[in-house]
């Protein structure tokens, strides 16, 4: 009888809770389609500056991290079944160039990138930062003296299994960033090949992307790493600094209304807030991130006087071409 | 097959199909694409493309080392645990009892960040402990390194393999042990002739599962074989779609259909070890006992080995991520550490509303799920070991389909399938993909707690005029009570924690708890993830500890005393 009794009780409470999920989902939907914006995104930590917006603005935005992997895939599938939700997307540049191929972009004049410079505009997509990359170390066992002074002390022996690294046969950004010192620092292939060698010779851990790398770094587990300065201001108090070489690399960050967005009027809204030099100032004090925005630079010391240049964007067939010879150097295949 | 029979039969292999049939078609479709996101031109050329990798073969090497070393490890220990936590008489077996299960609350990817935290070659902090304790000059152990991830794994999956081991052993009759003695076997003897035998479906299905979820395991080969450049399967494809902007997961679904080929060989291995079920009835109509062996002299050294267990591959890297949510940034132990502490972590995540979010959604799906997937699990496995037909070996193989696949790519023929249907960007999206992906989770304890169940008891009952429904609700459930109490723990806790589909189907709005560890993950942020991990945790053990109580008290041997005492009662009052 008990037996029975608790059974439906469950029952019943099963019920009752399937019933107000539901309710709850038909108040989103009306939700979306009104106020809301719908924001894909690759970027990271960015949720003060949405808060802001929506103090601001009065207007929510809707959140999805998509990671660069799943990026193009997970679009263009709900556009095939027409379900794209999204009204702005922000992303790598080159994975916004293939989206604006596939007719997915649509073309805006922002004014609040009225003074962004000529590159950083390419036709409806803007770039509003760059994912730059440099040399991390940890502050408690590297002094600034023992740090690298340019990107070829890194293959230094010294630094032999004290290295973190994301697989530089597989991840996107880290791949361009290898290409990127070949075509912008070294004075040639055969400078750059050994560079290469060196630093393969010191077996540096291999992580799945960037955000792995700041943890083995504060931990001490490894004393420097192939990573993103932005993590000094993230995860501060954690003993990190940078190696202050010139010029630092990085591939460009960029953002996109998308074509029949369910929202535009609201996409639009928010894309000039995003461009505005208020919200480059949060990206860059609150998240650390390196903007385009003039004159705004990430609370790192002595980055204003560090040149950070977008690197070239590398074609799939190049990635894939390097992620191969770079799996060859570092001993992977 | 009676008609009846025939008609739960079909209507389950119908029901199972929509659920695990259609997203592996998706993938099936996808591989022989020649688009990246769209279906037709078909080819071999993905096919070609990663069968021919020169990787391939080191990583099938390390692939078959990593799970069956895993499952074997878990296996084991969980044959060890259940026989201690259910047959002895240990002490404080209910710690045991949840401690036991503690690690399948863990999510993975932060199970793996405590093992390096306390094992890396560098700075582990046991690597030091035992540096300085013996005067070594180098790191005794190397978590980074397959002997690391089958130890890690092993643990991870230790649970699924106790969940299923323990209740076929705690119903298990002693009498034939007994018998055994009776004719002078010892106790290893009775072990290896008697009880391993007699649990054989169990300790099968247990390893199978154990195989079947390592294979699809991405978490420890990430964190720990990546660092280590041990590369298995489930990292294997991890590569071949991230080496490109457009992640092409035609190829993951080519290398997923040798996973799948392999996981359904396995269930065909498990039907052909225990095609003669009757062997294993320990349940039948003349009533069945089970017992408590007394450990005598051997009770206090068996308590510390068991301690000693839990300690060292449960307690503390728990321990570890308790620590890790009190310090700002992962930090060696110290007193530079120890000043730093503060409960900054905990306060950030509970005043964060997509982490509320997130456990409210997590919670539902869990709640609900684990009920609904339950349910379909009594079902399915009654067909699949009282039915016994063609059919229901058909029935048993496409429970298994979306189980097979790594969750990686899994999420991705759900998404295919999905966007085709109104439910894409619902929470109901999550519900029916983790339905259909778990369900194997829910029919293995069920499958094993049914094959010890004889056919007899049922046809007593419908002889004496009772319908199937009344059968199954009287007689068939009550025995089933510790099958199903483990599908449901099984089920609720992978829910809880559930990763690689959610990462592929959640949009804002239906985030869940995983969802948010992996945000965190990826920034980098493991005090945020250790404290959100910790309340997982403690969530989980409180479900468990619940379900269990409830367990107990509807558990056959309690429902018998407590009609012996009600019918006795009038005879007292009279007497």
């Amino acid at each position: 009888m008990k037996l029975k009794k608790t059974m439906m009780v469950l029952a019943l409470v099963l019920v009752i809770t399937g019933m107000v999920f539901a309710a709850g989902k038909t108040e989103t939907v009306e939700e979306v389609t009104s106020k809301k914006v719908s924001l894909y995104a690759n970027i990271t930590a960015i949720e003060p500056i949405l808060e802001h917006y929506n103090k601001t603005t009065g207007s929510e935005v809707e959140y999805t991290r998509l990671s660069t992997a799943r990026y193009v895939s997970t679009i263009l599938t709900e556009v095939e079944a027409k379900k794209l939700t999204a009204d702005v997307v922000q992303g790598p540049l080159p994975i916004l160039e293939i989206l604006r191929d596939q007719g997915v972009l649509a073309k805006y004049e922002a004014k609040s990138a009225a003074d962004y410079p000529d590159w950083a505009k390419k036709d409806g997509i803007y770039l509003f930062g760059i994912e730059y990359v440099g040399l991390i170390y940890n502050t408690d066992l590297v002094t600034p003296e023992e740090a690298p002074k340019r990107y070829q002390d890194l293959a230094d022996p010294k630094w032999k299994g004290h290295i973190v690294m994301a697989d530089p046969g597989t991840h996107a950004t880290t791949i361009s960033w290898l290409v990127g010192l070949k075509e912008n620092v070294f004075a040639s292939e055969a400078e750059w090949r050994t560079f290469l060698a060196g630093l393969a010779a010191n077996e540096p851990m291999f992580v799945a992307s960037f955000g792995p790398t700041p943890a083995p770094l504060a931990s001490g587990e490894k004393k420097i790493g192939i990573s993103m300065p932005k993590y000094i201001v993230t995860h501060a108090p954690a003993p990190l600094d940078y190696a202050k070489i010139s010029p630092m690399l990085g591939s460009p960050r960029a953002i996109a209304l998308t074509k029949g967005a369910p929202n535009p009027r609201g996409a639009e809204q928010f894309l000039e807030y995003w461009l505005d030099t208020d919200a480059a100032g949060r990206l860059a004090n609150d998240v650390g991130e390196y903007v385009i925005a003039p004159g705004v630079y990430p609370p790192i010391d002595g980055i204003s006087d560090i040149e950070v240049i977008p690197i070239r964007e590398l074609s799939d067939d190049e990635l894939q071409k390097w992620g191969a010879e770079f799996d060859k150097i570092f001993s992977l295949k | 097959m009676l008609k009846r029979e025939r008609n739960l039969t079909y209507a389950l292999i119908v029901l199972v199909s929509l659920l695990t049939v259609a997203p592996v078609l998706m993938l099936v479709m996808g591989s022989f694409s020649n688009s990246l996101h769209s279906f037709g031109n078909f080819t071999l050329k993905k096919y070609i493309s990663v069968y021919t990798d020169p990787m391939l073969f080191s990583v099938l090497g390390n692939t078959a080392i990593f799970v069956v070393g895993s499952a074997a490890f878990a296996t084991i220990l969980a044959l060890f645990l259940a026989y201690l936590n259910t047959r002895t008489d240990i002490p404080f077996k209910f710690l045991f009892k949840v401690l036991s299960v503690m690690p399948m609350m863990i999510p993975h990817v932060l199970f793996g960040v405590s093992w390096a935290l306390l094992l890396n070659p560098s700075n582990g902090i046991l690597n030091m402990w035992l540096m300085r304790a013996f005067s070594l000059s180098s790191a005794p152990f190397n978590i980074y390194s397959l002997p690391g991830m089958v130890l890690v794994e092993g643990l991870l999956d230790m649970p699924i393999a106790y969940l299923i081991i323990a209740p076929a052993m705690g119903s298990f009759d002693a009498s034939l042990e007994e018998s055994s003695r009776v004719f002078k076997s010892g106790p290893v003897k009775t072990l290896m002739r008697i009880t391993l035998p007699i649990l054989r479906p169990a300790i099968m299905a247990a390893f199978i599962l154990c195989i079947v979820r390592a294979l699809a395991s991405f978490g420890v080969p990430s964190v720990l074989g990546m660092p280590g450049r041990v590369y298995v399967l489930s990292t294997f494809i991890y590569r071949v779609i991230t080496v490109s902007l457009i992640a092409d997961y035609g190829k993951a679904a080519a290398i997923g259909m040798s996973i799948l080929v392999i996981s359904v060989g396995l269930i065909y291995v498990y039907r052909y070890f225990t095609r003669a079920s009757d062997k294993f009835v320990t349940v039948s109509s003349r009533g069945f006992k089970p017992s408590v062996v007394q450990l005598r002299k051997g009770k206090i050294p068996l308590f510390i080995i068991l301690l000693l267990i839990s300690f060292i591959l449960i307690v503390l890297p728990v321990l570890v991520l308790l620590y890790t949510s009190l310090v700002p940034y992962v930090m060696v132990p110290g007193k530079q550490a120890f000043a730093a502490m503060s409960l900054q972590n905990w306060r950030v995540v509970i005043k964060d509303p997509i982490s509320l979010r997130s456990l409210k959604n997590s919670l539902f799906l869990c709640l609900v799920g684990a009920t609904v997937g339950t349910f379909l699990s009594v079902l399915v496995a009654y067909v699949i070991v009282k039915i016994k037909s063609k059919a229901s070996g058909f029935l048993e193989s496409i429970s298994f389909l979306s189980f097979s696949f790594p969750g990686i790519v899994i999420g991705i023929g759900f998404m295919w399938y999905f966007v085709r249907t109104p439910i894409y960007a619902t929470i109901w999206a999550l519900f029916f993909s983790y339905v259909a992906t778990y369900l194997p989770y829910g029919i293995r304890p069920m499958t094993s707690a049914f094959v010890q169940i004889h056919g007899s008891l049922e046809e007593s009952s419908l002889v004496c005029g009772a319908s199937f429904a009344t059968t199954m609700r009287r007689i068939v459930i009550p025995l089933l009570v510790p099958g199903i109490v483990s599908s449901w723990v099984l089920l609720a806790t992978m829910f809880f924690r559930e990763l690689s589909l959610s990462a592929v189907l959640s949009r804002p709005g239906t985030e869940v708890l995983a969802i948010q560890i992996l945000r965190f993950s990826e920034d980098g942020q493991w005090g945020r993830l250790s404290a959100l991990g910790l309340i997982m945790i403690a969530i989980s053990i409180i479900m468990v500890a619940g379900v269990n109580i409830l367990g107990a008290r509807f558990k056959p041997g309690e429902v018998r005393e407590k009609r012996v005492k009600v019918e006795s009662q009038p005879l007292k009052a009279t007497s």
